[in-house]
């Protein structure tokens, strides 16, 4: 982008009668908000109370197995456990904390904006979000829907009410998360601050971008599928029902179509996460900034082309298998590329081991082996025996907790800081990090063997598989232990959460002396984040440069009250950049 | 490099030279079930290639978390360091880089390749196959025909037969929602969907029983839903095919009451009766649709059946074969029902068990 027009664009879109006075008292401050910051917030507490309420259930089904013929409740209610574990947790938890929660408080500051560029239209994504949620739980009521976070039909169809409500709760995210999209993909490509170019964007705000797409793009395939379903719940369309004509397969190719891209909605951001924690705290620039920020944009377009590797056995042509196979591999490239890099920014790094640090590394390896557990599952013929099983159970659960989580858990201690202004504790977070990291390996680490000695998923009991394999009660009642240190991880970060905004250190407006854009701004942020905007002329992970910024005369003069913004000061390599601008 | 960073990467070596050892040499039945002695040819085909996957990937995850926790500890920031000291400023090491993308890449077309060679034996690589049985799922068995077998047969109470060395194709499908027909041993798997057959493919290479399993959600029963393959030499096969055609060619005639065993009719119960007799079962005036079938043989308010008949097992097995059709109501037929033989024999065994 050449410079020149970037100051221009801005300075006409800043017209200063559109610079509204921040909102005052409680309602207005926190409830009704346009601002991106307050809804991050609203997106991340409203996430977290759902985390609980679906962890919950997921350790009642981790009960349920501590005994072959089920210990605790009856295959039905065991059924509706899993399913609405599986479902709160990926609509309800995952995509909501990474793109709703961390996505919308850094990634407009990570850019210089004020804010997204529509904040209506953000705040009425996060309006609809509480509404799916109830909706979601009020299906508990009508008996609840039974047939697994997918839902295929026709067994999805004995569901009756529940399973109308299940779909009408995830047509009503996918509109959340198609809006949010958008908005994230018009504010990255628009509202960038003078001098932001393309490769000068934080590998986040790359990651949000990548998601934003995938979001806008294959949301929409799930809300038609879903919706297909509802209307065959109430009004008897038979689209699934092969008793009536329709086909059950084709339900599992739309869902498909959006749930593989989804899997990479929730990770991508972790990606991003990560990449921006580890050169902060091995204090180095990022190793291969643009094939980071290229294998991003290479996962989001491959992530569409692979969805039938979920069916392999499911009834699909088996010449059909081929080219899914070739496509899945082909995803281990990019990354692979990711890992060696991140593996590379730690070389010769002076490596600071805080929490957030501590969660990225450990993502580094559960995410690397849930990564490889995935080449098994991509290739026809192992798949054939692998698929259906804990094998899968595992896998999944390696790449979500042990991706996705782990560096959602690594944002929270490090921009806790810049959006409370005061530091997470780090003791809390560090024996956090390790009842996690144990938790997890020791809970889905056993389910690879079982899976492949012959344990299908979703049985509400095994008793048939333990009569052959006795070691399997053991495991199985091994893993149940585990999953209740993640409990421990979790309630300890809960606890730590809202210990730490009263008695947490000051954190200063840049306490990890990192350098993307928001850690130039007071903690939390002004209303309106930047009063100055800053012109950006470089990337920003040469720790041994000075900051990469330098202040526009773009200021909001007529508020004095947003104090002083601190900002980098100018050396030679800013007048340069400057006399550019 | 890092001080120690050679021979950290030579123990990584070693470490995974025992990994590979392990998985090709050692025993991994307690991964791969029957992997010392693999039941089909496909099986041997799908572990050769699970053993190449696992010998890599577990080089590939020494490698990634070994160095992750080796640079870990000898770059860490040692106590009292400025706070302003700096790692190394590299960007990037293009050769590096060109490695890591060009090695993997190879070794996935390389997997990729073998991947092709076992999908080809799995789904073209059986020449005309000798036998060909079906499996229908239903909820929640799985219901086994064979050619020239004109009565299925159920797994509930009874279980799939195959011969050994005998190339096999087995017909999956679905009555009602989508199963999966599993067994852990061959390896293959595929998912019964109603109004779509689909095919595995495979010879059988020695005797044994194993587990079927269901993998793909169907119910409440899901798990429950377990069946059984006795895998048996050639003639025992061939014996046992032999007297299910007689049975089914004779009908009610080869009907043997001794053969029924009351569990294996309790099961038939609950699957094919319990629609229109209450289960378990009540004293004969708490009626569904049909009757209440307690005490079917000993109630001194109704010494005879509904068909007027003495309480015998073999008056009770008439009218599960012809069905009923009376003052109170109608009662299909065998064929009607689904009711095989020796379904017949189980449910008698288990209807005069009910004292």
């Amino acid at each position: 982008m050449h410079s020149d027009t970037a100051h221009e664009t801005h300075e006409d879109h800043l017209d200063h009668g559109h610079i509204h006075p921040a909102p005052e008292g409680f309602i207005r401050k926190y409830v009704f908000s346009l601002d991106h910051k307050v809804i991050g917030f609203q997106y991340f507490f409203t996430g977290i109370f759902v985390l609980l309420i679906a962890g919950s259930f997921a350790e009642l089904v981790r009960l349920q197995l501590t005994d072959p013929n089920g210990a605790i409740m009856s295959h039905t209610a065991y059924n509706e456990m899993f399913t609405m574990h599986g479902t709160a947790m990926v609509w309800m938890v995952l995509i909501p904390l990474v793109t709703g929660a961390i996505g919308n408080f850094v990634m407009p500051l990570q850019i210089g904006a004020r804010d997204v560029a529509f904040p209506w239209l953000n705040m009425a994504s996060f309006r609809i979000f509480p509404i799916a949620v109830a909706t979601l739980f009020s299906s508990m009521l009508f008996g609840g829907p039974h047939a697994g976070w997918t839902e295929y039909p026709p067994i999805s169809l004995a569901d009756g009410t529940a399973g109308a409500l299940w779909c009408m709760a995830i047509f009503i995210i996918g509109i959340s998360s198609t809006m949010t999209g958008l908005n994230f993909m018009v504010t990255i490509m628009k509202m960038r601050a003078p001098g932001m170019t393309w490769t000068r964007m934080p590998l986040f705000v790359w990651a949000t971008f990548a998601t934003a797409l995938m979001n806008m793009f294959a949301t929409v395939a799930l809300s038609v599928a879903v919706g297909a379903l509802f209307l065959e719940h109430v009004f008897n369309v038979p689209w699934y029902d092969p008793a009536r004509g329709g086909s059950p397969v084709l339900f599992q190719h739309m869902f498909w179509f959006y749930s593989h891209p989804a899997v990479y909605i929730f990770i991508i951001p972790a990606f991003g996460v990560v990449s921006e924690v580890l050169p902060v705290f091995a204090r180095k620039p990022i190793f291969g900034y643009k094939m980071i920020a290229f294998s991003s944009m290479a996962i989001a377009l491959l992530s569409f082309t692979v969805w039938m590797h979920h069916m392999f056995p499911a009834g699909i042509a088996p010449w059909l298998q081929l080219p899914f196979m070739i496509l899945t591999y082909a995803i281990g490239v990019p990354t692979g590329i990711k890992i060696f890099s991140w593996m590379a920014t730690l070389w010769a790094g002076r490596i600071y081991f805080t929490t957030a640090m501590l969660y990225a590394m450990g993502f580094l390896i559960t995410f690397t082996f849930g990564g490889l557990t995935g080449i098994f599952l991509a290739s026809v013929p192992v798949d054939l025996h692998e698929h259906g099983t804990y094998f899968v159970v595992g896998h999944f659960h390696y790449v979500v907790a042990g991706g996705a989580v782990m560096g959602f858990l690594a944002s929270i201690p490090y921009w806790y800081p810049k959006a409370t202004g005061r530091m997470l504790d780090e003791r809390m977070g560090q024996i956090g990090f390790w009842l996690f990291f144990l938790g997890l390996n020791g809970t889905f680490g056993p389910m690879h063997w079982l899976g492949l000695e012959g344990m299908p998923r979703r049985y509400a009991s095994y008793a048939n598989f333990a009569s052959q394999y006795p070691d399997a009660v053991f495991w199985n009642r091994f893993e149940t232990a585990c999953s209740f240190l993640m409990v421990a991880s979790v309630g300890l970060l809960v606890f730590n959460i809202f210990w730490s905004m009263k008695n947490g250190k000051v954190a200063g407006i840049n306490p990890w002396g990192a350098r993307t854009l928001e850690w130039t701004i007071s903690s939390p942020p002004p209303y309106y984040n930047f009063k100055k905007l800053p012109y950006v002329y470089g990337r920003p992970y040469d720790f041994d440069q000075p900051m990469p910024y330098q202040n526009t005369d773009l200021e909001i003069e007529a508020f004095p009250e947003y104090g002083k913004v601190v900002m980098p000061i100018p050396t030679a390599g800013a007048a340069a950049g400057a006399g550019a601008h | 490099m890092g001080p120690g960073f050679w021979p950290v990467t030579f123990l990584m070596l070693a470490l995974s030279l025992i990994c590979a050892w392990y998985f090709l040499y050692g025993n991994i039945d307690w991964i791969l079930p029957g992997a010392s002695n693999p039941l089909t040819d496909r099986t041997n085909d799908i572990d050769a290639l699970f053993k190449f996957m696992a010998v890599s990937s577990t080089a590939i995850m020494i490698f990634v978390a070994g160095y992750v926790i080796y640079f870990g500890v000898v770059f860490r920031a040692r106590p009292g360091e400025s706070r302003e000291a700096v790692g190394v400023p590299v960007h990037d090491a293009p050769k590096l880089e060109f490695w890591w993308t060009v090695l993997p890449s190879l070794l996935l077309v390389v997997l990729t390749a073998l991947s092709i060679v076992t999908w080809y034996k799995i789904y073209f690589g059986t020449a005309v196959p000798a036998l060909t049985a079906e499996v229908i799922g239903h909820q929640f068995y799985f219901e086994y025909r064979y050619p020239g077998l004109k009565n299925s047969v159920y797994s509930k109470t009874e279980a799939m037969h195959l011969p050994v060395g005998v190339p096999v194709r087995i017909l999956i499908t679905s009555a009602d929602v989508i199963h999966q027909f599993w067994v852990p041993e061959i390896r293959l798997k595929a998912s019964g969907v109603p109004g779509l057959v689909q095919n595995l493919n495979f010879t059988p290479e020695h005797a044994g029983t194993y587990s079927i399993a269901c993998s793909e959600f169907c119910g409440p029963d899901h798990s429950l839903m377990q069946g059984q393959l006795i895998v048996e030499p050639v003639a025992a096969f061939n014996a046992w095919l032999e007297k299910e055609k007689t049975a089914a060619a004779a009908g009610g005639g080869a009907l043997n009451l001794a053969e029924g065993t009351a569990d294996a009719g309790k099961a038939t119960f609950a699957q094919k009766c319990s629609a229109c007799h209450n289960n378990p079962p009540t004293p004969f005036d708490q009626k569904l649709v049909g009757p209440g079938l307690l005490h079917i043989t000993d109630d001194p308010a109704h010494p005879n059946l509904v068909s007027g008949k003495p309480p015998t097992p073999e008056n009770i097995a008439d009218i599960l074969q012809n069905g009923f059709n009376g003052p109170i109501g109608q009662m299909p037929n065998a064929q009607a029902n689904g009711l095989s033989s020796k379904d017949i024999a189980n449910l008698v065994a288990y209807l005069v068990s009910l004292k």
